[in-house]
């Protein structure tokens, strides 16, 4: 235990340094709060106090007030002495205030010298590694092993206890504090590409210590730095109380002289422990504040799921049926109109590819259909039914087991799909256990089946193993498996094949597809690719900024594309029939803000096509045709028109 | 299992070193014990005789030296100071009261930081969420002992419910409702500071967990928020707050010397704030010895946990 | 393990790599084939995509060269040194002359620095042999990128989308006037539009500043279209190098038409993937004897297994390790 330490606030500190310095610098416009403020006033305030308190009219703290007889004894607080007197008479504020001093000294000093030390040794164990690593661990290890009171004790006994011991000895033992957090930070920072880059440009270490790491670690170390030094204002409060700490008058020691008195004269404990408590209060809002200047994580909306209007309902047969789904996201920027008015429906069988670039809306819309938005405030409207259960307004039991019995999903990502601390049998059989009356081996039976099915080699092994000891490609064939445990009607794929070799890439859409058609399943496949459509739908709908700006036969989609946009998509994916070093065709500018997006065709700014009715008049649609988009200006020719 | 031997050789290391340096340092305060314990009158003879019988001879990596070999076999020597005790015995004696006060705090902070964060992180924003923030926040700003009196005052003297001091203990085993009532009031002030600690790093973890895609995948999978929370949730995200516990408990056994003091309870802190002021030096250096086994040993036994609680760590993924 | 051969190695060439061997160090004493014996070449001007999917060792390749990574056995030469050989001041001089750009644009900026600095990096550590105005050449620079707006230069990274950030990434290269570029996934993290425009400026910029050009990625029809020759790769071995338009009109190894027929929607006339590859990547610790692909190659046998294949030239300029080279009926194409 070292005396002051960071203990387990170093060990969240810590995490998030690293945290921080992983996702990236400094935040632009994260304001720090009011309290923040309130808490800087304070800090300047007692500063201020404590520098000029000889030129300022307070009276002499060891002034006894029964000799001048100007405060009486254990005068309460008042107009004579803000904060009453003690025992003998002695003015509680001129005390008050004259402990700010050392505490202040004492915690400006450490911070600096612990601080900048600390992190250098950190800074460069993080980045050198190796042997200097090894080295400055052991070194920390030992350092925060060390019983830090028998330290003090031995080391006052021997020395003495003047500021000059207890700066050096609180010193000490905060080093290895910063030293580890920064540390972790360093660590994770070196592991970013622009450390590299630099090395490979030829820079030299120290330059790239000094210019490239350090910068970044400097704000995570200001924010800890304050909460350090409130950290040393604690612990020489706690030794003052027990007697062993400076022979100024402290805060400690003031609160131990006035612990005896508490039930009478309560004020002369209570009033420096006060000042103490907002004290480091105010350091550690300075301290917290701070961290919304680099941690962007923090930025986390209440969650709620709230449920708009209803549109109309399906008429029963099938599988899934939206009508008029509008997804927003209440952010602190704005309502995100992520989803704005997008009807499809599908039939059992039917396959349905969505395609969009990303922000389109696309992902947005599997999520609308299961209501999982992570921690986020959003409303839906419209009409979601799946297998005829409205998925917005039913009953929650309702909803849950459709969603385990009826819809199967699986997402982009196979490295984050499967959770890492449950077996794959766990993960695999829950469903089951969970929405059906399986017993546990029924359910272990029917997972090594589904894992032949999917095509996992070696089934017995894989399922008392973790995620992490299976391929990229192996885990997506589980989370497809889970996706089908129970035999659901709706198999929605985000991205299935995205994060995944070539050659995986063909199975797993192969696989996908096979397992759909022989179920009869209804599948919707969202894909940024549009080639991936082309073996595997029945129809397409393309994405755009919240909307479904085309759709029809995928067949058709490819052959006659009538929205510009869908012939830029077209055009502008590397293709190849096309020759070497020919020019790609680009589409210039980037989609619209979903938070107000604009009031004609959204894709106007950004069409070769665009004229002035464009940009005032959205396009409509007859979505009951087969092939239908919303443009005024559509290419191609074709005899079916639109509205 | 490389990794285990490499660790606990490592910590073995650090005790070597922290007993040594310990052992200088004591070796470095002014006043010889000998002198003392012999008394104003006694010839230097009769000082050097005491002083090969308390087994202060010899140059100081002797000392030490002799000192790590019986204290392997628990033998720390006799108290200088307490006569008749020996400094294992004074340790038996205290050490039970520590840990008792450790172990309730423990069970108090994380029987309410767990729920507590639990509930925050599944409404983010909402009103439990910032209450329990708050007051956190706000408890981690008071010091123990601060903290201590105030409790003390309001639980103690004006509504009377516990006593302040502890006074007479009686063990656990013999009057259970007794020792609880009096051991309520120390534990639950060390324990509203651990929560405050453990529930701001639980909480961000949680909500951090909370946004990945096995996450998302659950809940599309129709499992009830309960059964996410507690199954998929809680395990990944209780890394770095298993972390906290263990460092934690390593510091207490010698770090609730504040509170000991406060309370007047007579475990190890107390003795070892008693044993250097009196400079009763075996003691010290048997404490120490404890006190670095301990954090040792707690280390240890972290780096297990972890690798219990994450399989990546267990085979070395991470 | 032997590599796959020298012969088809040229000479008077600006980079020249032989028998490169990467290895990395593993648990319970085992050891990482990342890069099993790769040898090629890259002529003045020239643009080589190396191709292949995880775990085949392009990533490390091109890190290697770059001396990012340790390099086990080989020779790595640029206009005819050895860097292999250089240590300290001597390898941070050669450095100079090679830059690389990395997959994740935003990654690679220094996020506390401004754009200007960023760029201006190579010049501040290394002076420049360029006479003139150094300021105005780093202005060009970044004009010529499409970066050429004012108070671009002053902004922070996290201020650009990931398209501009790698046009930033590949200013801060351009101005060292590097002998060879090396880009490592260059535009995997990015939209489709804006890869497209990534890649249209890398071919303006190659006939700007007649750059030499070392092109690593994962995909085919991105490597198609930048290329001159493309090398393929597969678990750490070469398959296949040949020039662009011949590679995709006439795939001979195994591996590379299995590659290639799993393009989505390909038209290339190649069989059904999964006729001509099966079954899951070897692990790298344990790679399999002989032909690395012959564990999931349709036409393996015997030979395949006891001896490794050497890169034959099988057409002018197109060569091929295999012991079964397949021949095909070349596709239909343009140019």
């Amino acid at each position: 235990m070292a005396l002051v330490e960071p203990g387990p606030t170093g060990v969240k500190t810590e995490a998030e340094a690293v945290a921080a310095v992983k996702q990236g610098g400094p935040v632009p416009s994260r304001k720090l709060g009011v309290m923040f403020w309130f808490s800087a006033t304070w800090i300047v305030a007692l500063v201020f106090l404590a520098l000029f308190r000889d030129i300022l009219p307070i009276r002499d703290p060891d002034e006894l007030g029964i000799r001048t007889r100007e405060v009486a004894k254990f005068e309460g607080p008042g107009w004579n002495a803000f904060f009453g007197a003690d025992g003998q008479g002695r003015d509680m504020f001129a005390r008050v205030v004259q402990g700010a001093r050392p505490a202040l000294i004492l915690g400006l000093t450490v911070t600096i010298i612990g601080g900048l030390l600390g992190s250098a040794v950190g800074l460069t164990a993080g980045y050198l590694r190796g042997k200097v690593d090894s080295v400055s661990t052991i070194l920390i290890d030992i350092a925060l092993a060390f019983p830090g009171l028998v330290l003090l004790i031995s080391v006052r006994a021997t020395f003495g206890n003047s500021m000059f011991v207890f700066i050096t000895l609180f010193s000490l033992t905060s080093i290895p504090g910063y030293a580890r957090i920064v540390r972790g930070a360093s660590f994770a920072l070196s592991e970013r590409d622009f450390v590299d880059a630099a090395e490979a440009m030829g820079a030299t270490k120290r330059r790239i210590l000094l210019r490239e790491l350090a910068p970044n670690i400097a704000l995570p170390v200001l924010s800890f730095a304050f909460i350090g030094f409130a950290l040393v204002i604690v612990a020489e409060g706690g030794l003052a109380f027990i007697g062993l700490s400076l022979d100024e008058i402290t805060w400690g020691k003031l609160i131990a002289d006035g612990a005896g008195d508490i039930d009478k004269h309560a004020h002369v404990a209570l009033l420096p422990a006060t000042v103490m408590f907002l004290t480091i209060l105010a350091f550690n809002l300075v301290g917290d504040s701070m961290r919304s200047l680099y941690s962007p994580r923090e930025v986390v909306t209440q969650r709620r799921l709230r449920v708009g209007p209803v549109a109309d309902t399906g008429s029963g047969d099938e599988v899934l049926y939206i009508d008029d789904l509008f997804t927003a996201l209440h952010t602190p920027n704005g309502d995100v109109h992520a989803v704005d008015g997008v009807s499809l429906s599908l039939k059992a069988g039917e396959a349905l590819g969505v395609v969009g670039e990303s922000g389109s809306g696309k992902t947005m819309i599997l999520r609308s259909i299961v209501g999982a938005f992570a921690l986020a405030d959003v409303t839906r409207s419209g009409t979601i039914e799946v297998a005829g259960v409205d998925m917005l307004r039913a009953a929650p039991a309702d909803i849950l087991r459709t969603l385990g019995t009826q819809i199967g999903m699986v997402s982009q990502n196979p490295l984050t799909a499967l959770n890492p601390v449950r077996l794959i049998e766990h993960q695999i059989t829950e469903p089951m256990l969970v929405h059906t009356s399986m017993s546990k081996s029924q359910a272990r039976a029917r997972a090594l089946e589904l894992m032949q099915q999917v095509g996992i080699s070696a089934p017995e092994r894989r399922l008392r193993e973790y995620p992490h000891q299976l391929s990229g490609g192996m885990r997506q064939r589980v989370t497809i498996a889970i996706a089908l445990a129970n035999e659901p009607a709706l198999l929605l794929a985000d991205e299935p094949t995205t994060a995944l070799d070539v050659t995986v890439q063909d199975q797993i859409l192969r696989l996908l597809s096979g397992l759909q058609r022989d179920r009869q399943m209804a599948m919707v496949l969202v894909t940024h690719d549009l080639a991936v459509v082309k073996g595997f739908t029945d129809r397409v709908a393309i994405v755009y900024a919240g909307e479904v700006i085309e759709s029809g036969p995928t067949e058709q989609i490819f052959t006659n594309p009538r929205h510009r946009y869908t012939v830029a998509l077209i055009q502008s994916m590397p293709d190849l029939d096309l020759p070497s070093h020919s020019e790609l065709t680009t589409i210039e500018g980037t989609p619209p803000s979903l938070i107000s997006p604009p009031r004609g065709c959204r894709f106007a700014a950004r069409c070769p096509a665009a004229q002035d009715i464009c940009n005032t008049t959205p396009p409509s649609a007859d979505e009951r045709s087969e092939h239908w988009f919303r443009c005024h200006f559509p290419a191609g020719e074709n005899a079916q028109g639109h509205a | 299992m490389l990794i285990f031997v490499q660790r606990l050789g490592r910590l073995v290391f650090v005790f070597f070193v922290v007993t040594f340096v310990t052992f200088f340092l004591l070796d470095q305060a002014p006043g010889d014990p000998a002198e003392r314990f012999a008394g104003l009158n006694a010839t230097p003879e009769v000082v050097e005789g005491i002083r090969a019988n308390l087994g202060l001879n010899g140059s100081l990596l002797e000392r030490y030296t002799r000192w790590l070999g019986n204290a392997v076999r628990f033998d720390f020597g006799d108290s200088i100071v307490t006569r008749g005790f020996s400094s294992w015995d004074l340790i038996r004696e205290s050490l039970p009261k520590t840990l008792e006060l450790m172990v309730l705090a423990e069970i108090m902070a994380i029987g309410m930081a767990v729920p507590l964060a639990l509930a925050s992180a599944r409404r983010p924003g909402g009103f439990i969420d910032k209450a329990a923030s708050s007051t956190a926040f706000g408890l981690l700003a008071l010091p123990a002992f601060v903290l201590g009196i105030y409790m003390s005052f309001v639980f103690g003297v004006k509504l009377g419910w516990f006593p302040t001091i502890v006074d007479n203990l009686p063990g656990l085993n013999d009057d259970p409702l007794n020792n609880l009532r009096q051991m309520f009031l120390p534990s639950l002030t060390l324990a509203l500071n651990l929560v405050a600690v453990y529930l701001r790093l639980l909480r961000s973890d949680l909500i951090e967990t909370l946004q990945e895609d096995y996450v998302m995948l659950a809940q599309a999978r129709g499992l009830s928020e309960r059964r996410i929370m507690w199954r998929h949730v809680l395990r990944p995200s209780s890394l770095n707050f298993t972390t906290a516990v263990g460092l934690n408990i390593a510091g207490l056994i010698g770090g609730a010397f504040i509170i000991e003091v406060l309370f007047a309870i007579n475990g190890m802190g107390r003795l070892v704030i008693q044993s250097v002021i009196l400079e009763d030096f075996n003691v010290v250096a048997a404490v120490v010895a404890i006190l670095t086994v301990a954090y040792v040993m707690m280390n240890f036994l972290v780096d297990v946990l972890y690798s219990i609680l994450d399989p990546r760590i267990r085979h070395g993924a991470r | 393990m032997a590599g796959t051969g020298t012969a088809h190695l040229r000479s008077d060439v600006v980079l020249s790599v032989t028998e490169l061997v990467v290895e990395f160090p593993a648990r319970k004493k085992q050891v990482v084939h990342a890069v099993s014996g790769v040898s090629f070449d890259l002529d003045q001007g020239e643009t080589l995509g190396i191709v292949g999917e995880s775990g085949c060792g392009k990533t490390t390749t091109g890190r290697a060269i770059m001396q990012l990574e340790s390099v086990t056995s080989g020779s790595i030469r640029l206009n005819g040194v050895d860097l292999v050989t250089q240590q300290g001041e001597q390898l941070r001089q050669a450095r100079k002359k090679m830059q690389m750009i990395f997959q994740d644009p935003v990654s690679s900026l220094n996020p506390s620095r401004r754009v200007r600095d960023i760029v201006r990096e190579g010049i501040d550590i290394w002076g420049s042999t360029r006479e003139g105005d150094l300021d105005a050449w780093v202005a060009e620079v970044m004009a010529s990128v499409g970066l050429g707006d004012d108070g671009i230069a002053d902004r922070r990274p996290h201020e650009f989308s990931g398209g501009q950030c790698q046009r930033i990434n590949i200013a801060r290269a351009l101005v060292m006037e590097p002998d060879v570029l090396i880009l490592d996934e260059p535009v995997s993290a990015l939209d489709v539009s804006v890869q497209a425009q990534i890649l249209n400026l890398l071919e303006g910029l190659k006939r700007q500043f007649g750059l030499t050009m070392l092109f690593i990625s994962h995909d085919l029809a991105v490597v198609k279209n930048i290329s001159d020759r493309v090398m393929v790769m597969y678990l750490g071995k070469v398959c296949e190098i040949a020039g662009t338009a011949d590679l995709y009109a006439r795939p001979t190894h195994p591996y590379s038409r299995a590659l290639l027929a799993s393009i989505p929607g390909n038209t290339l006339g190649l069989p059904p993937a999964s006729e001509l590859i099966s079954g899951e990547l070897p692990s790298p610790l344990d790679p399999p004897s002989g032909c690395r692909f012959r564990t999931r190659c349709p036409h393996a046998s015997e030979v395949c297994a006891s001896t490794e294949p050497e890169l034959v030239e099988h057409a002018p300029g197109h060569w091929v390790a295999c012991h079964h080279p397949a021949v095909t009926e070349p596709r239909q194409q343009f140019v």
